[in-house]
């Protein structure tokens, strides 16, 4: 399998103690990331579509709301919660806490998880 | 507004339509009615941060309301064989099999060969169960189907030779399976006899098929092969099932071969839709929903990669449960195009009728209505990419890709049109994704719903397009339309009309007579100006028996998203090398001035002049902009003129020794990454911090008997235009370009050219 196919080609371990690169993006979601930081995301947002999160646009730069990718084609394709995203920098910090906790197992301080 | 744009979906019969003839349209909704308007679109963006959704309300005798029926999406392809009972077992002996080559065994059985029906549970076949078991399927007097399977498994990807032997007049059949060795796998073998039911039922009364079942009588299939089947053959004679597999099927003057019913050669006609028996019998076939040929067979020896060149080694077809090439829906209504229309982008608008109209609800189906016998002709003509709307047509790329949300650097955003995609995966997907096989999908239709060529959809290609149609108009500079489809049917005289040819954003896929065309006329005193990037990229070509489909064939280079199966990169519809014009000896570079170089995934650029701008030959480009302005650090969406897909300017591929390097790009970074083609070698350094060429370039050159070309070299140009109620250096030069391209003047190639 080549790299662009193989959901498990990115190496990069993510270290739950590199708080500094999770203020970084919180600071600038969408904005132009450091080296280090730009792995992390590269490995957060790569691998095997299935259950990955994604934004439903519901009004072309408007809002949009999350939903995952089924296992299946065909089957159905709901909304994961009833939050309505007004903001892609809003969006984009909440699907990285979301994965935070996902990948690393641990919770964020307080002050930095809020409302998820 | 939160829409809702699928309640009704449709598509035309033909893509482009010149004014004063008709266009048909098949819709389907689950509504019995649909109110349908016209519209001519100027822009078909409808993102409130942009230049807003304008379109012109045309009134025409469509207008109003229709009944609507729901019609649905049957997906698969199989071939047909009419038969008059010559393929129902008779007489004493019958024995049928085939290569096969399974590329999916889950969910529910898939059909090799036979005639049964579903409905009826009568008739017989041979079909791969859930878990790849072969087994043999009849009919019983008693309606209830029977089933002999070898206990046995078929791999995925491995060929092997399935077949039954029917003893009628003793009672018995067997099912067999050989495996010929393969890599470190020896040869097996395996069969099983049965008993036969005591009155069977073989004669469902309905054609013969290959790689589906019928689901009823009604000409409707089901059970799918996803794999390659190959020399499928019929005899009336007891044979061993070695002996039916070594069958020489090959036609002697003068000789026939004993008990020999049928033998589909599908080497045999491969740029077609028919498939041919060569037996005494004559019983052709038909294939439905565009399975792929051109593919290896079993015999295919790696000495050939060129199915012209030996097409005994492609005698499989490529079968899939998921193929779509004509939905084959009832027509909804036709409408006669005024001879009187200007040309342009068009669109039926879909809404629910009544007296209580649902203003949430609305659909559009695209169509492009050209210049007609006694239309007017504008001196200029843009040309728009429908191969290239159609290989990226309902793309799932979003859905379904390891790489892409690496690759756009954000949290996938997908419109609505992507979730109906995901639940309705029938609707058939674009040329980047795959089948539900894995293997990449080479067809694309217009014969079918595609969601991401309308307003309210998917901004990329065609609603990007529109907002060079916006300029123009905003601008009062009167164009025609056309659609590359012209090109591919009509070649340079499509284009002989018009003084200047626009081709917009991102004009991707060529075909050998579009390519061809442009050059003709460009070097007849044309003059191109090219809008786009990543422009002239793939070579592809329509289907000649499947006129609607596009074929691709990925090849092994090039930005893709799955690559061909070693031995299948001629297309199967005109036999010529898919894959990239820059390996077929056309880099994009030689048409215009300017090819492929990189992806920008984060930060959009921008253009700076270069010295050589400051050539006399072009300075009526920068007339009323500065020199050391920065030409594009703005725009709708991508914020940069220089973005998304980006080409550079190279002698060695094929730029024009006397092409001025007017401008070249700044401000890209570490997500600005070269095309695979430009580099041989993976070393540090390759992105665009670092790689010099990882840029945009923009040309000019002359050419003979007057013409010229520009190219811009970057897809996001066209969303630079509207920039500042469109005032702003990008439009100023692209203004300068176009009056000067207008203008007969003629262009002087220069003595060193």
């Amino acid at each position: 399998m080549d790299h662009t196919s193989d959901p498990g080609a990115m190496r990069y371990v993510i270290d739950p103690g590199r708080l500094d690169l999770v203020e970084e993006f919180r600071a600038s979601p969408l904005g132009v990331h450091s080296p280090e930081l730009r792995k992390l995301l590269a490995r957060m947002r790569w691998g095997r579509p299935e259950g990955r999160l994604v934004l439903i646009v519901l009004e072309p730069g408007k809002a949009w709301r999350l939903s995952r990718i089924p296992k299946r084609r065909g089957d159905p394709m709901p909304f994961v919660d009833d939050r309505v995203f007004t903001s892609l920098a809003e969006a984009e910090w909440h699907v990285f806490k979301l994965r935070w906790q996902d990948m690393t197992g641990t919770t964020l301080p307080a002050e930095v998880f809020g409302d998820l | 507004m939160i829409y809702r744009t699928n309640e009704y979906l449709g598509y035309p019969d033909r893509i482009s339509v010149p004014a004063g003839e008709a266009v048909s349209f098949q819709l389907s909704s689950k509504q019995p009615s649909v109110k349908v308007e016209v519209l001519r679109l100027r822009c078909g963006d409808v993102d409130a941060n942009g230049p807003g959704f304008k379109y012109e309300v045309m009134t025409s005798p469509i207008d109003g309301e229709h009944a609507c029926l729901d019609q649905p999406i049957r997906p698969g392809s199989n071939a047909v064989v009419d038969h008059d009972g010559a393929l129902v077992p008779t007489g004493g002996h019958w024995c049928f099999g085939a290569y096969v080559y399974p590329t999916r065994i889950v969910d529910n059985a898939k059909a090799v060969m036979g005639n049964w029906c579903e409905r009826s549970a009568r008739g017989y076949a041979l079909e791969l169960d859930e878990e790849g078991h072969p087994v043999l399927v009849l009919g019983q007097a008693n309606g209830t189907p029977a089933r002999f399977a070898l206990d046995v498994k078929l791999r995925p990807r491995v060929w092997a030779f399935v077949s039954c032997a029917l003893d009628l007049a003793q009672g018995s059949a067997s099912v067999s399976l050989i495996v010929p060795a393969d890599g470190v796998r020896p040869a097996a073998a395996c069969s099983k006899s049965f008993a036969l039911p005591q009155v069977a039922a073989f004669d469902s009364g309905l054609p013969f098929l290959i790689a589906a079942h019928h689901l009823n009588g009604d000409r409707q299939y089901t059970s799918h092969f996803d794999g390659k089947i190959e020399a499928p053959r019929v005899f009336s004679c007891p044979l061993e099932a070695e002996a039916l597999r070594v069958f020489d099927g090959r036609q002697r003057t003068g000789a026939s071969d004993v008990g020999l019913v049928a033998f589909w050669d599908f080497s045999n006609g491969i740029s077609s839709t028919s498939i041919r028996d060569l037996s005494p019998n004559g019983l052709h076939g038909n294939l439905r929903q565009l399975p792929r040929r051109g593919v290896t067979g079993f015999h295919w020896s790696g000495s050939v990669h060129d199915w012209r060149m030996s097409p005994q080694e492609y005698a499989a077809i490529h079968f899939h449960g998921d193929d779509i090439y004509d939905c084959e829906w009832q027509t909804t209504c036709t409408l006669d195009v005024p001879a009187h229309w200007r040309s342009g982008v068009y669109a039926l608008r879909l809404t629910r009728g009544g007296d209580d109209p649902d203003r949430d609800c609305e659909s559009y189906v695209t169509f492009f209505v050209t210049p007609g016998k006694t239309s007017r002709r504008a001196d200029l003509v843009v040309v728009a990419s429908v191969a290239t709307y159609l290989a990226y047509a309902n793309s799932a790329l979003r859905l379904y890709q390891v790489h892409f949300e690496t690759l756009m650097e954000h949290v996938l955003w997908l419109p609505q049109d992507d979730v109906f995609m995901q639940e309705n995966p029938e609707i058939g997907q674009s040329t980047y994704d795959c089948h539900v096989d894995g293997s990449g999908r080479a067809y694309s239709s217009w014969l079918r719903p595609i969601l991401n060529m309308r307003p309210r959809g998917y901004w990329f290609n065609l609603i990007n397009d529109t907002h060079i149609l916006d300029w123009l108009e905003e601008k009062g500079i009167a164009y025609d339309l056309i659609t590359d489809v012209e090109l591919d049917r009509q070649g340079a005289r499509a284009l002989a009309p018009y003084r200047v040819m626009m081709t917009p954003t991102h004009p991707e896929y060529y075909s050998l007579n579009m390519m061809n065309a442009i050059m003709a006329y460009q070097n007849a005193g044309g003059r191109h100006i090219s809008m786009g990037g990543n422009a002239f990229y793939w070579r592809c070509g329509f289907h000649p028996a499947a006129p609607a489909a596009l074929e691709v064939r990925r090849g092994m280079a090039g930005t893709r998203t799955w690559e061909s199966e070693p031995g299948e990169v001629h297309l199967a519809g005109t036999g010529e090398p898919g894959s990239l014009w820059r390996h077929s000896g056309f880099a994009p570079q030689k048409l215009v001035g300017v090819g492929f170089s990189a992806m920008i995934n984060d930060t959009c650029g921008y253009y700076l002049r270069t010295a050589e701008s400051e050539d006399t030959r072009v300075a009526f480009i920068f007339e009323g902009t500065g020199r050391h302005d920065k030409f594009g650090d703005f725009g709708f969406r991508y914020n940069g003129a220089v973005g998304s897909e980006i080409d550079r300017y190279d002698l060695e591929l094929g730029t024009p020794p006397h092409a001025l390097r007017i401008a070249t790009s700044e401000g890209l970074g570490a997500g600005a990454l070269p095309t695979p083609e430009e580099f041989r070698t993976v070393v540090d350094g390759l992105d665009g911090t670092q790689n010099a060429l990882v840029r945009a370039d923009m040309v000019f050159f002359e050419t003979a008997h007057g013409g010229a070309v520009f190219a811009t070299g970057s897809i996001t140009y066209g969303m630079s235009l509207g920039h500042n109620n469109y005032d702003n250096n990008i439009s100023t030069i692209t203004l300068n370009v176009v009056n000067r391209f207008l203008d007969p003047r003629p262009f002087i190639m220069p003595a060193r050219a």
